[in-house]
Parts: C-alpha cells; sequence; structure tokens
C-alpha cells in the first residue's frame, strides 16, 4: 500500500476530531475487511489512517428505552455471540452469519458493512425490514435517520465526510417481531450475495392475516429496497402458502436486477421470488412457534 | 541483518505501552522442541524391505505443522531488494517507447530492466516465442514490459507505476475459431495463429463411418483453468563474486529451468545453479521460467540479490493456464453399440505462447479416443494462438479435457441406442493387448475389471439412488 | 511508527511504517514467516493468526490495530511439552501436502476447538471456511482436526478425573 498515516481513536470524539483535522484525506477503518482490499489496490492513499475499532462508545450491544442499540465497531462475531441480539432479533445475527468466513467476522463490523454500502451488503435488508433507524456523529453533532435514507446509492452514504456512522438502532416495536434473512451466493461460504431478502411481519386475527409485512431486497437495485407493493398485497391478506407465492412473485417484478459476470437479470428475479416465499415462510414457522 | 524501513515522519498517536503495563520480559527459555527433522528411515545394503503396506509418515510434515517449512518467499538475504514487473494490461499493442527514467530516478530504486536488455530474450518449452519482457509488441494483458528493483516492495511497486509506457494499440482475437480465419489479426505476426497440428490416421474412417448403423455427433468445450497454487511463483535471484548465478525458485522443472536461465542470459551453464525447495502447490504450473532470468538481470546491475514474487492477479493474468479445448467428435457404431469409427477433431486455444502446448496437444491427440478399441480413427488437432494469458502445463495437460468429452459422448450414443452405459463401454474398453489409437500395444489393462469391479461397489445393477 | 504487542507470549515492539500490515509485521520484520502471503486479499486464509483468541486474515490488519494485543502464530502452538495436538494429528493424518495452508489452517481449527471441544464435521467444515487448500480436498484435515479434538477432550478428561 501506498504511505499513510495512522491514529487510533479512543471513541467518536477523538475519531471525528482527527476527521476534522484531516480535512478530505482521511478514511476510517474499523475491521479493515473491505478498506484494506480497496487500499492495496488504490491508485492514491489517503493522508490518514483513523482506526475506530476500539472507540469506546460504539461498541456496545445494549437495550435502551428506544430499543436495541448496536455500535458500529460490533464486530460480526459479537453479533453472533450476543444472547441479547439472539434473544430480541436472531436474523440480524443470521445475517452477519452468512458474510465471509470466520476469519472476516473477526475484524469486520456491522457498521462497516453498512458505510460501505455495496448493493449486496448482507447486514442491510433485515435491519431495513426491521425498520431500523441509524445515529450519524459529526462535529456538528449528531442525527438519526432511517436506515433506508443512509443508503443513497452504490458506495454512497449519506454520511459527509467529517462524519461517522454511530450506532444502528432497532426500534422497540420491532424488536421480537419474526424475522427471516435470505441470502443465495455461488459458494456456500466467502460469498458475494447474488440476491438477499430479509422478511418480516407479525401474525394476527382469526383467520391469521399479515399484519406490518415488510419485505427487503439486496443486491437487485442500486441499494436495498423494500418491495413496498409486495407488502401492500400481502397487508391485512390472510395467511396462506399461495400469498406468500404471490407476494414473491410481485417482489420479483419490482426488484431491479442487472445482468453481470455471475448472474443474469432473470436468474435473480427468480431467485427473489423464491428466496422472498421462502422468508415469509419462515417467518411464519417462527409465528407459529411463539 | 540490516532492513532498510520507511520510517514515517507523521505525528503518532498510538501510545505504546509503558513497560509497566507490559507483563515482564522473560528471556525465553528455549522450549526443547520436538526432533526435527524426524528421522528416515534407511534401508541396509541387502536388506530385504517391505515398503509396500506400511505405514509411512510423510518426511515434510513435522516441518509444516511446526511453521518452519521454508518457502521461496520465507527466505531472505543481507541486501536483498525486492522486485516488481509492470504489467502491458492492453491485449494486443506495439510499444512504441518505454520511459524509465522517473522510476530509475525514484529514491530507493536500485535497477529498472527492459526487454531490450535481455541477451536472448526469448524461451518456451518448444516454440521460443516468449519474451522475458516485451520489447517490441505485447500480445497479452499480462505480458511484463519493464522491471524495477527497490530496497521495498512498496517503493518497487509505486516505481512501476511511474514508468511510462506509449503503446499503439492493435486488433485482438480472443476466440480460437476466430482466430484460425484467414483475415484474423495475427497475434504473433507473420506467423499463422495455427502454431502447431497433429494428426492421427489408423485404419480408414471414411469408409467405416459410411458402413455403420448409426452415427452420432458431440461438440464438447473446456474453459481456461487457473492452478490457483496458494503460493505464488517466487524466485531469488544472486550472483556470487565470481560471477556465478544462483537462483532460489518455485521452479519444478529446474535442470530445464537452468539451461534456460543459461540460454537466456547467455551463461555457461556451469555458472547457473538453481536451487528449489518446498513448493507451496505447482500442478503444472510452475513448469517453466517465469521471471528468473530478469531477477538475475537486475541483481547484476544492482549488485544485490533481487527477490521477485508474483501477485495473486499475477498468478491469473502472467502466469500459464489449462488449455481450453473445443472437441467436435464423429462416432460411427453399429445397432449393438460396438465402435467402428471415430472421428475427432481438436481445437485447442493456446493463448499467447506456446509454452507447454506442444505436449499438450500431444496428449489430446492421443488420447482423444478414450480407453476403447477403435480400430478406424481420424484425430486432427489444431493449436491456435489468441490474445489471451498463455495457457501450459496443468495436471493432465489435454487428457481431462479430451476425457469429458468421450465420456459424455459415450453416454449421448449409449442414449441415442438405448443401450446401458457401463454395457457399452464393456462392449468397446481396452483389453490385454489392445491396440492403443497410435498402435501402442498395451499389457496390463485393467479397464473392465475396474469398470465391473466399481459397478458391484456403488450398485449400479440395482440402479442410481 | 511504534507498536508493541505480545507474541507468542513474549513481548515486542518494531517501528513500521504506518500502512505496515500485521503480515507484513511478523514475516518482513519478525521473521515469523509461517503465516504465509497468498492472495493479501483476505480470501484464501492462508495469512491466518490468532488476535485475541480470535481467528483474523493478518492481511486485512494494520500493524497498529494490533497495538497491545496478544497474536499467536503458528510457531507460537508447540512447546517445551510436545507439539499441540492439532499439530501432532495433522501429521499423523497427513493431512498436508506442500503445507503451505497449513499454518493458516491449524491456527483457524485451534480457534475452533478453544471455542467447541467436540465439533461435528459440519462445524469443522464451516470453521475451516476462510481456509482454502489446493492440494488435498480437506478430506484428511476434517479427520485430523477431529483426531485433534478427540485427543484434547481425553487429555481433558484425564487432568479432571
Amino acid at each position: 500500500m501506498k504511505p499513510f498515516d495512522f491514529i487510533l481513536a479512543r471513541d467518536s470524539a477523538e475519531a471525528i476530531a482527527a476527521l476534522a483535522r484531516a480535512g478530505a484525506g482521511a478514511r476510517l477503518v474499523a475491521g479493515g475487511t473491505d478498506l484494506l482490499v480497496e487500499l492495496k489496490s488504490a491508485e492514491h492513499a489517503p493522508a490518514v489512517v483513523i482506526d475506530i475499532s476500539r472507540a469506546s462508545d460504539m461498541r456496545r450491544i445494549a437495550m435502551t428505552e428506544e430499543g436495541l442499540v448496536i455500535g458500529a465497531a460490533v464486530t460480526h462475531e459479537e453479533i453472533l455471540d450476543s444472547p441479547l441480539i439472539q434473544k430480541e432479533v436472531p436474523a440480524v445475527a443470521a445475517a452477519s452469519r452468512s458474510i465471509g468466513a470466520v476469519q472476516t467476522r473477526s475484524l469486520g463490523t456491522l457498521g462497516g458493512n453498512l458505510a460501505n454500502c455495496v448493493p449486496s451488503l448482507d447486514g442491510g435488508p433485515v435491519l431495513v425490514a426491521l425498520e431500523a433507524r441509524i445515529t450519524i456523529a459529526g462535529p456538528a453533532g449528531r442525527r438519526q435517520m432511517a436506515l433506508e435514507q443512509f443508503f443513497v446509492g452504490p458506495r454512497r452514504t449519506a454520511l459527509r465526510p467529517d462524519e461517522l456512522l454511530l450506532d444502528i438502532l432497532i426500534p422497540r416495536t420491532s424488536l421480537g417481531k419474526p424475522a427471516d434473512f435470505q441470502k443465495f451466493g455461488l459458494r456456500k461460504g466467502q460469498a458475494l450475495a447474488l440476491v438477499n431478502v430479509a422478511a418480516s411481519f407479525h401474525s394476527g386475527g382469526t383467520p391469521a392475516v399479515f399484519v406490518e409485512p415488510r419485505i427487503a431486497l439486496g443486491a437487485v437495485a442500486p441499494t436495498v429496497i423494500r418491495a413496498a407493493q409486495a407488502e401492500a398485497y400481502l397487508e391485512g391478506r390472510a395467511i396462506s402458502p399461495e400469498a406468500m407465492r404471490e407476494a414473491g412473485r410481485i417482489a420479483a417484478a419490482e426488484a431491479r436486477p442487472i445482468t453481470d459476470f455471475r448472474a443474469s437479470a432473470e436468474y435473480r428475479r427468480d431467485l427473489i421470488a423464491v428466496l422472498t416465499r421462502r422468508a415469509l415462510e419462515n417467518v411464519q414457522a417462527r409465528t407459529r412457534r411463539r | 541483518m540490516a532492513r532498510e524501513t520507511k520510517t514515517s515522519d507523521a505525528k503518532i498517536t498510538v501510545q505504546p505501552p509503558s513497560r509497566a503495563e507490559l507483563p515482564a520480559y522473560r528471556p525465553a527459555a528455549l522450549p526443547a522442541l520436538p526432533a526435527f527433522p524426524i528421522e528416515a528411515r534407511v534401508p541396509q545394503a541387502g536388506e530385504q524391505t517391505q515398503a509396500v503396506g506400511q505405514r509411512v509418515r510423510r518426511t515434510d510434515a513435522r516441518a509444516h505443522v511446526l511453521g518452519q517449512t521454508r518457502y521461496i518467499d520465507d527466505l531472505a538475504f543481507p541486501g536483498m531488494l525486492h522486485a516488481k514487473i509492470k504489467r502491458a494490461g492492453i491485449a494486443a499493442a506495439r510499444i512504441v517507447r518505454i520511459d524509465t527514467r522517473e522510476a530509475e530516478s525514484m529514491p530507493g530504486v536500485r535497477a529498472v530492466l527492459t526487454g531490450r536488455e535481455i541477451p536472448v530474450n526469448s524461451f518456451g518449452p518448444t516454440l521460443h516465442d516468449q519474451p522475458l519482457l516485451a520489447s517490441d509488441r505485447v500480445v497479452h494483458a499480462g505480458d511484463g514490459v519493464a522491471a524495477v528493483a527497490a530496497i521495498t516492495e512498496q517503493i518497487a511497486a509505486e516505481a512501476i507505476t511511474r514508468i511510462r509506457v506509449d503503446y499503439e494499440p492493435l486488433p485482438a482475437v480472443f476466440d480460437p475459431l476466430e482466430a484460425m480465419r484467414d483475415d484474423a489479426p495475427r497475434v504473433h505476426p507473420p506467423a499463422s495463429n495455427i502454431f502447431m497440428r497433429k494428426m492421427i490416421h489408423k485404419g480408414d474412417a471414411e469408409s467405416a463411418l459410411s458402413r455403420a448403423d448409426r452415427v452420432l455427433e458431440g461438440r464438447f468445450s473446456t474453459q481456461m483453468v487457473e492452478h490457483a497454487a496458494l503460493e505464488p511463483h517466487a524466485a531469488i535471484a544472486a550472483w556470487d563474486a565470481n560471477g556465478r548465478l544462483t537462483v532460489h525458485s518455485t521452479l519444478g522443472r529446474i535442470s530445464l529451468g537452468r539451461a534456460d536461465i543459461a540460454r537466456t542470459l547467455r551463461l555457461p551453464l556451469n555458472r547457473v545453479r538453481v536451487v528449489a525447495t518446498i513448493v507451496g502447490g505447482n500442478f503444472g504450473g510452475k513448469n517453466e521460467i517465469s521471471l528468473e532470468p530478469v531477477l538475475a538481470l537486475l541483481a547484476r546491475k544492482a549488485g544485490r540479490p533481487v527477490k521477485g514474487v508474483f501477485t495473486r492477479e499475477e498468478e491469473f493474468t502472467a502466469s500459464t493456464t489449462r488449455h481450453p479445448f473445443i472437441m467436435e467428435y464423429r462416432t460411427g457404431v453399429t445397432a449393438q453399440g460396438r465402435i467402428l469409427a471415430r472421428k475427432v477433431r481438436l481445437i485447442m486455444d493456446g493463448g499467447a505462447y506456446c509454452s507447454w502446448g506442444e505436449t499438450t496437444l500431444w496428449k489430446a491427440c492421443i488420447l482423444a479416443c478414450g480407453p476403447y478399441v477403435i480400430d478406424n480413427l481420424d484425430v486432427e488437432a489444431i493449436a491456435v494462438y489468441t490474445n489471451k494469458t498463455m495457457a501450459g502445463a496443468m495436471r493432465g495437460f489435454g487428457a481431462p479435457q479430451v476425457c469429458f468429452a468421450y465420456e459424455s459422448h459415450m453416454d449421448d450414443i449409449a442414449a441415442a441406442l438405448a443401450i446401458d452405459p457401463l454395457e457399452i463401454r464393456l462392449i468397446n474398453a481396452f483389453e490385454e493387448g489392445s491396440k492403443s489409437s497410435t498402435g501402442q500395444v498395451l499389457h496390463s489393462v485393467a479397464v473392465k475389471d475396474s469398470l465391473l469391479k466399481a459397478a458391484a461397489r456403488f450398485g449400479w445393477k440395482e440402479g442410481r439412488p | 511508527m511504534d507498536v508493541s504487542m505480545i507474541i507468542n507470549g513474549e513481548a515486542r515492539s518494531v517501528s513500521v511504517p504506518a500502512e505496515t500490515t500485521l503480515l507484513a509485521l511478523l514475516r518482513d520484520h519478525l521473521q515469523l514467516t509461517g503465516a504465509k502471503l497468498g492472495c493479501d486479499a483476505g480470501d484464501c486464509g492462508a495469512c491466518t493468526v490468532l488476535v485475541d483468541g480470535k481467528p483474523v486474515n493478518a492481511c486485512l490488519m494494520l500493524a497498529g490495530q494490533a497495538q497491545g494485543r496478544e497474536v499467536i502464530t503458528i510457531e507460537g502452538l508447540a512447546s517445551a511439552g510436545g507439539l499441540h495436538p492439532l499439530q501432532k494429528a495433522f501429521e499423523e493424518s497427513a493431512a498436508l501436502q506442500c503445507g503451505f495452508c497449513g499454518p493458516g489452517l491449524i491456527l483457524a481449527a485451534k480457534a475452533l476447538l478453544d471455542r467447541n471441544a467436540d465439533p461435528t464435521d459440519g462445524e469443522i467444515r464451516d470453521a475451516l471456511s476462510g481456509n482454502l487448500c489446493r492440494c488435498t480436498g480437506f478430506t484428511k484435515i476434517v479427520h485430523a482436526v477431529r483426531e485433534a479434538a478427540r485427543a484434547q477432550r481425553d487429555a481433558d478428561a484425564v487432568r479432571t478425573a
């Protein structure tokens, strides 16, 4: 890699101060599993790399009044090991589990996954389906937004150059809401998602109907998208295998996949239909178990 | 051993722990490591040994598990420099000009080399069609066009980006069928893109086909494959005071490599010593020289040992691969499934250079009929240049490709004749004394025996699960 | 930049450029060449070392990020007491051929066995999915890990008996 300076930030305030000092030439590193690969082939090096992997206020997994907070510098391995996450939002752990291999998960962070914002990111769909909100911190203070708004485009987020992603909040109303994550890659491990899907709904009434269905699709648009039409189709509808299949078909039509060397757009649409249906079926199975 | 490292001038905000924070430093009592290397069992003269059936411990296992095996990149020598090669990045072009001045004047750069300075800038196991560094033309994107030796790998990597090469892009051809046409761009002008042809004529295939009850055709193709050995190509070149060159290399065929290094550098053979250590996977990809003579010349210029290691990207773009094949089969059979005649046309995509293409072409040609008795056989095998990464030796070279073709073809024939796929093979397979496609009389032929044993083991008669 | 960490139980300090990876620090500055450079992109796992007990790709960690941490490399597994059970099992099972993937694999397996003393074959394969091997096909490797797990369980049973 080309030369750069290194600063270890002990908390987000130090990181933000370092970002401000460095101006445009700084990059943040947490796990480094994306950044270092990028820097190794980059034509230009950043002036300074700021390490936030040990930032004390970005590493918690905690229940607050607002909901479950996951610090941006929490690693995927820590998410997998967290009893709190397994209890409240196990699908978040399932998504982390699907990333890379054990070595990647030891270092890679949820915040890094979200901030890197590739269309196929695995950390996105479940959190979008659970209507997560994120906190951004900068020199002017903090601001919150829906995760969906945080994703602007491929490798583009709402972060300004002097800001960092602080934490992710899963609101109280989403805790305990059954959710499921489906990912299809060309391998079982260390695989990029050709497509990924998350679904979530409550079951209510007799006969049971879909309540607040949420479907998020990944890798089939510039950013993670909600399958709004599929959601509208399901809302209030009686839960049935046919409805889930139809929702899959609608979601596939809403997707805007591209053809690339990994897969054709048609194949990706097929996958969306199947994975959406499977995710809905798994959510239903979890609902019944309660 | 002095190591020149670049120290950053920047303000450091990483606080090293104070002495009090670190555990007390105890000079380590050297652990009594398990015996290494382990004793090898040496049979004595006249001793009747029974090797077959004995449980043998791999002699390299101990060093492997201790992490003590020294691969080439684990070696370092005093004053050693690091080399990087600038890759063309364009599939076909004329090199108009190479400007190395900026690289040469970079601090830390000790030598720069271009193709013009190489005494004999061509090599290859059969055809000497590959340059060590391209000097006039680039014929695939992985061609090296210049090399740098510097005190750190980082500086060498930066230096090659400062070498300016002016290219005149030329039309390129990537498909072997296209490349065979008269109007295709020539990969190595003025030579034809068809750089080799092998043929087998046995009996009279044409008339035997006309006598067949059925004639079946099939077209099969295989893709380019990269060995992806976990250890990249690596070598270290060093000269001694008497002008003798020692090259440590991941090379597999070191006698051949020694000859190639001597020839390209115009050195007497006895001035060249090649040392190979444990290799981290070869599979055929390390069968010929790649960067060794370049490192030697850099080392001579710089007066210091020079190490070069391929990046993983170079493994894909600048090292040999498995030949893609297009295989056209035409087989005449009796209604009972006996093969009367076969005509095969093999088109072997050689990529940019011949490398081990002749061996591959021969093997594919000879083995194209499969382990089956075919008295009337025509095989035409053609090797074609394309402007892609060169293909060379890779486990089987030629055999796996045609095996895929003839076995798939056999299954297709069986299906067409409604004959059991095992049965049709038993009807046609080699036996003791059968003649191969080139007339070789075969002994110790176990084809039918193996098939039957396997069928019994797998429960073939009971039906596939 | 000065970096200090505990490597194989010993405090070590080096001065390296800030952009040095942990892998380059180990191999080039401390001559601990057990961790290998296979791809430099975190795909092959040949550079796997344990940092605070967790398997990581050393090629994806900056030296400064390892500051103050405990690092175990393959060179730190054997002790005066002999080979680590994994090393013994790998040797006896002839699990390695060229050996290049060995150090990374053995450390990834150690991380597994430190968490899970009785892994299933599926769990073993999963834990090793970040370590590529081009020679063996993994069968004997999985066998060796199973054997090492058994040997460790037996040794623990003897100790606690």
